[in-house]
């Protein structure tokens, strides 16, 4: 068996006490003086956000096509399509329920979805989180105290807290996504009943129907399709598909 | 720079259905020809193709809104088998005419539609049947089965006598399945069938089996329901109903409601008095309880595919089997043979 080995503290003699106790006493006067806190005095300061920081979304009309992606990937079914005056289909965000997985950002086509880092949105009441697709187009009036940001760095030597300064910039600059060019094609044609709804759909006017002695022609422009895929999505008999486009 | 595209087409050609009326949509075409002359049997052929919206309205089959909504596409009167009625009737082509009782499961009389579809799952023939259920008024809605297990729902089997929507679930369980769908329906539906088969591929390739029942008619079911309520029945206590020997049977846990099936011509639809077929003589199988000892069901089996399946049972002991007299159905094929003179002609 073990013995159990008892904790002795240190011994120190007369020189050696004065010694610490008076460091200790100048860590306390250094403290209150400068102290090594890892407090943020919000809203003066503002504490750097990542990168990769998933805040208030931002949209922007001239990239939407419509094609509801954001919100049949929502999962808290926060995003609803609603009417705008063009008869364009545009994106609403209801913050009482968006968990800021920014699915919809990842999955948006045309990239029309931006993500920002803000997160200190303030609304009065549940109903005033239901953002409508005007108030998505420009950031929020956010009033700013701080200019500057916090960030603090551990420094490898005393592990003593750094404090840097700097300004933050709330846009989060994301690359586009990497888009591999798809048109769409019909794969089954003897399906076809002719509706001519991909044509109705079709925002580029890449699809063109003709009637000629009782034959109705259908035709697909691949330069100007965009591979958006509004027509596979409506096409009833499901015989659009997209392909991908490869260029000689 | 030259494009190429891997696999698809860009180009196509679809054949555009002819217009009796050249200056009206197909849909007002049909109106015309079909649903104003009285003609509509109510298949709901139509709506199962069109794109816009093509619906049930009052038990008329109607278009809401079709002057901004239709796409003038010529689906619907390519497909509705009245736009140019051919009445068929008689007994039609059969290879084997039997009385069949499933051991496995109870239905109207001898459960073989059940046992047809359920079998043809098991063999993997189809992966999943469409059943017409009811809820507890007595509505249908349309159910996909693909396990035996499903058919626990006793509401499954059974004649409604109301019209079910099935060709609308049809379009939906062919773009699902992976092997076959099997379809159960009236004489009219199972001539929609075809006539989707013959317009669309997709539905030549993916509905294996098609059962037709023996039909006398069918009715709305507003006007069923009210009709029923008249009559005293209840229908929380209703198990079944039946027409046997001219009569119509409701049966309900406590009692019995029984009254002449020619009460119910006032609320005959239109469409079933210009139909003339009543075995179904286009299915795979025709099902019906005409022709047959008590307890069993007669199967007119008239394609390779319903023959396969039936073998199927017989090897597998799932169901009695017993003869079946084809001039018993006589009297009702002549019945509504004369329903001829209700067309009227062009």
């Amino acid at each position: 068996m073990k013995s159990m080995k008892k904790v002795v503290g240190p011994e120190y003699n007369l020189s050696e006490k004065i010694k610490t106790n008076v460091y200790a006493v100048g860590v306390a006067m250094q403290e209150s003086v400068y102290p090594h806190t890892m407090t943020v005095f919000y809203p003066r300061e503002r504490k750097k956000m990542p990168d990769n920081y998933r805040g208030f979304i931002l949209f922007d009309p001239d990239k939407c096509i419509s094609c509801f992606n954001c919100s049949f990937v929502c999962p808290a079914n926060a995003i609803r399509m609603k009417e705008a005056p063009n008869k364009r289909y545009y994106p609403t965000v209801d913050y009482g329920r968006c968990i800021f997985c920014h699915f919809c950002i990842d999955s948006c086509s045309g990239g029309a979805l931006k993500a920002t880092k803000i997160h200190d949105v303030a609304y009065k009441d549940m109903d005033e989180m239901f953002t409508p697709t005007e108030e998505m187009i420009e950031l929020p009036e956010i009033i700013r105290e701080d200019k500057k940001y916090v960030e603090y760095e551990i420094e490898e030597d005393d592990l003593h807290l750094k404090r840097t300064k700097g300004e933050d910039y709330l846009f989060v600059e994301v690359p586009p996504p990497i888009q591999i060019p798809m048109v769409s094609q019909c794969i089954d044609r003897a399906n076809c009943i002719g509706c001519r709804v991909c044509e109705e759909m079709c925002e580029s006017g890449a699809i063109s129907s003709s009637v000629e002695n009782g034959m109705l022609r259908m035709k697909i422009d691949t330069d100007k399709c965009t591979g958006c895929g509004l027509c596979v999505k409506e096409c009833s008999m499901q015989i659009l598909m997209l392909k991908k486009l490869e260029r000689k | 720079m030259a494009t190429a595209i891997a696999i698809g087409e860009s180009e196509w050609e679809v054949a555009v259905p002819e217009k009796p009326l050249k200056d009206k949509t197909y849909f007002e075409n049909l109106k015309a020809k079909v649903i104003d002359t009285n003609l509509c049997s109510r298949c709901l052929t139509c709506a199962s193709v069109c794109p816009g919206g093509i619906t049930v309205v009052d038990n008329i089959v109607d278009f809401p809104d079709y002057e901004t909504k239709c796409l003038d596409c010529g689906a619907c009167v390519r497909v509705c088998p009245r736009f140019v009625y051919e009445p068929k009737s008689g007994l039609g082509d059969y290879i084997e005419f039997i009385a069949g009782r499933s051991k496995r499961f109870a239905g109207q009389d001898g459960a073989m539609v059940t046992e047809l579809l359920v079998s043809a799952i098991e063999m993997g023939m189809i992966d999943r049947g469409l059943f017409a259920g009811r809820d507890e008024k007595w509505a249908t809605e349309m159910f996909h089965v693909r396990e035996p297990e499903q058919l626990a729902i006793t509401t499954l089997g059974g004649t409604k006598y109301t019209f079910a929507d099935v060709l609308p679930a049809l379009k939906e369980a062919v773009m699902f399945t992976k092997r076959g769908v099997g379809i159960v329906g009236t004489p009219c539906i199972v001539s929609g069938v075809r006539k989707l088969q013959q317009e669309y591929p997709i539905f030549r390739e993916r509905v294996k089996l098609v059962v037709g029942l023996f039909c006398t008619e069918n009715f709305h079911y507003d006007d069923i329901s009210a009709y029923l309520q008249n009559k005293g029945v209840d229908f929380s206590k209703l198990i079944k109903t039946d027409i046997t020997m001219g009569k119509f049977v409701a049966t309900m846990t406590d009692s019995e409601v029984k009254f002449k099936v020619k009460a119910l011509e006032e609320i005959l639809p239109s469409g079933c008095n210009v139909c003339t077929d009543f075995t179904a003589v286009e299915s795979d199988a025709s099902v019906g309880s005409v022709g047959s000892a008590a307890g069993f069901s007669t199967v007119a089996v008239r394609e390779e595919n319903a023959k396969k399946v039936i073998d199927f049972i017989k090897e597998k002991g799932y169901a009695d089997f017993g003869e079946a007299d084809t001039s018993q159905l006589d009297f009702l094929i002549g019945h509504k043979k004369k329903r001829e003179e209700n067309i009227k002609g062009d």
